[in-house]
């Protein structure tokens, strides 16, 4: 299953391209980020909270960019550790384009869970995902000091779910 | 598994609830029926501080009626709306919807309240109180203030009920003359999550529709009322090529997302199908 969206963001690409580089935007960025600390360049530690109806949990895991092709995009990699509640997963391609003085933020998500928290959450994890995604891009938007972001958001089930539903 | 350690605290009034959530320092859930927060709390995808017993709080419990609607108290268990004539009487959608709702012995315990603030997008009553145009009544440290449900529902499990604030009791207009309720919904086997469910209220009159209201659950985050399907079917008559044009027209109200068992398409389809032996029910009761 992937999960798009696209974001109208009010400042230049370069501006924005930096920002997603900026471990301290990120943190203040990822709903329920408690820390996050640079190892590398291209990888962080990371500590998120959450609480989503009857599940809270903290995940400890990394969060890795890949593919980096500045400042067009790059693919965020990320994995957490919940303890008890399970394992989560996902990987982002985010993709920058220019429109005048605009940039358009366009990302393609997937999500992985996995132990008690995929027996009880698989139903919502689109849900619950694309929530995620929202919160971390409305004060994405705030953080770079721009009132609002547009989001244009659909998902689409890939082909071999779309397969798999239709015998 | 059993919870991790936590404080306990029963509480005989609203006022001492919320003051108990006030003054905990760590993480502080209100316990009533306990029949998500306790199963959440075994698996220990929660771990709060301080669990706050409201279950025998006075006056949150009971239906009543009087000339501005029917009131049920937070606390009323499933069990209750099932079988009261009260709600059979002023609020037969509730009393339609209740035998969906789980399992006995789950809904001899699990309260309405609990189901309305925990506001699972699969639930049966907080599409009941939509379609219903209910209002919820919420206590805080300012006083007790109503919601109207339409503004209730914000997002995936998150509703107008702020940190240390409690639902107290459900508010239901009373029934128009020629008011007509249906409630339905699909699942892979009863008392599952409905893989798509349906609260219709509507007022009809010699199979003229005059109002209607249509919420969907398990077609998004909360809740949704499909009102360009309403639009459709407000003022006209109630037979087959309206039902399917209210039924073409759902393909502006819902986007419903796919999990891996059931496609986004699949449980469109299924709305469809879901409103049309719903009207259909409506139409054969009006004759």
């Amino acid at each position: 299953m992937d999960i798009t969206g696209t974001y109208r963001i009010s400042a230049r690409r370069e501006v924005v391209w930096a920002a997603l580089n900026d471990p301290e935007t990120l943190a203040r960025c990822i709903p329920g980020c408690k820390e996050l600390d640079a190892k590398s360049p291209e990888e962080m530690a990371a500590k998120v909270a959450l609480k989503i109806g009857p599940v809270s949990a903290t995940f400890a895991g990394t969060v890795r960019f890949e593919d980096i092709v500045a400042p067009a995009g790059y693919t965020l990699v990320g994995q957490g550790n919940g303890g008890l509640a399970g394992f989560a997963k996902g990987r982002a391609v985010v993709r920058l384009t220019d429109e005048g003085t605009d940039t358009i933020l366009t990302y393609d998500a997937k999500a992985d869970l996995a132990g008690k928290i995929a027996s009880l959450g698989s139903r919502l994890i689109q849900s619950t995902t694309r929530k995620l995604a929202d919160q971390f891009f409305a004060k994405f938007a705030e953080t770079l000091g721009i009132a609002s972001a547009v989001s244009d958001q659909s998902e689409t089930a890939d082909a071999a779910d779309q397969e798999a539903h239709s015998t | 598994m059993k919870a991790r350690t936590f404080s306990f605290r029963r509480v005989t009034s609203v006022e001492e609830a919320l003051a108990a959530f006030a003054s905990c320092e760590g993480e502080a859930r209100f316990l009533a029926g306990g029949q998500s927060l306790l199963p959440a709390l075994n698996l220990r995808l929660d771990a709060p501080d301080l669990l706050i017993d409201i279950s025998r709080v006075e006056g949150m419990r009971g239906v009543s009626v009087s000339s501005s609607g029917l009131r049920i108290g937070a606390l009323t268990r499933h069990v209750e709306v099932l079988r009261s004539p009260l709600v059979a009487e002023h609020a037969s959608l509730l009393s339609r919807a209740a035998p969906f709702v789980a399992h006995p012995a789950i809904r001899n315990l699990g309260t309405i309240g609990g189901s309305l603030a925990l506001a699972d997008p699969a639930a049966e009553f907080p599409t009941c109180i939509l379609a219903l145009n209910a209002s919820l009544e919420i206590a805080g440290a300012n006083g007790i203030r109503t919601v109207r449900a339409d503004d209730y529902f914000r997002a995936l499990y998150e509703t107008d009920i702020g940190p240390g604030e409690l639902l107290t009791a459900i508010l239901i207009p009373p029934p128009s003359h020629g008011q007509r309720v249906h409630f339905d919904e699909l699942a892979r086997r009863r008392g599952d999550y409905a893989i798509v469910g349906l609260a219709v209220n509507a007022v009809i009159h010699d199979s003229n529709v005059k109002e209607i209201r249509l919420a969907f659950s398990s077609v998004g985050p909360i809740p949704t009322r499909a009102k360009t399907a309403e639009a459709q079917l407000i003022g006209t008559f109630l037979g087959a090529e309206g039902i399917a044009s209210a039924q073409a027209a759902l393909a502006n109200d819902l986007s419903p997302d796919g999990t891996d068992e059931v496609s986004s398409e699949t449980r469109m389809h299924l709305a469809r199908v879901l409103l049309g032996r719903s009207l259909n029910a409506l139409l054969r009761e009006d004759k």
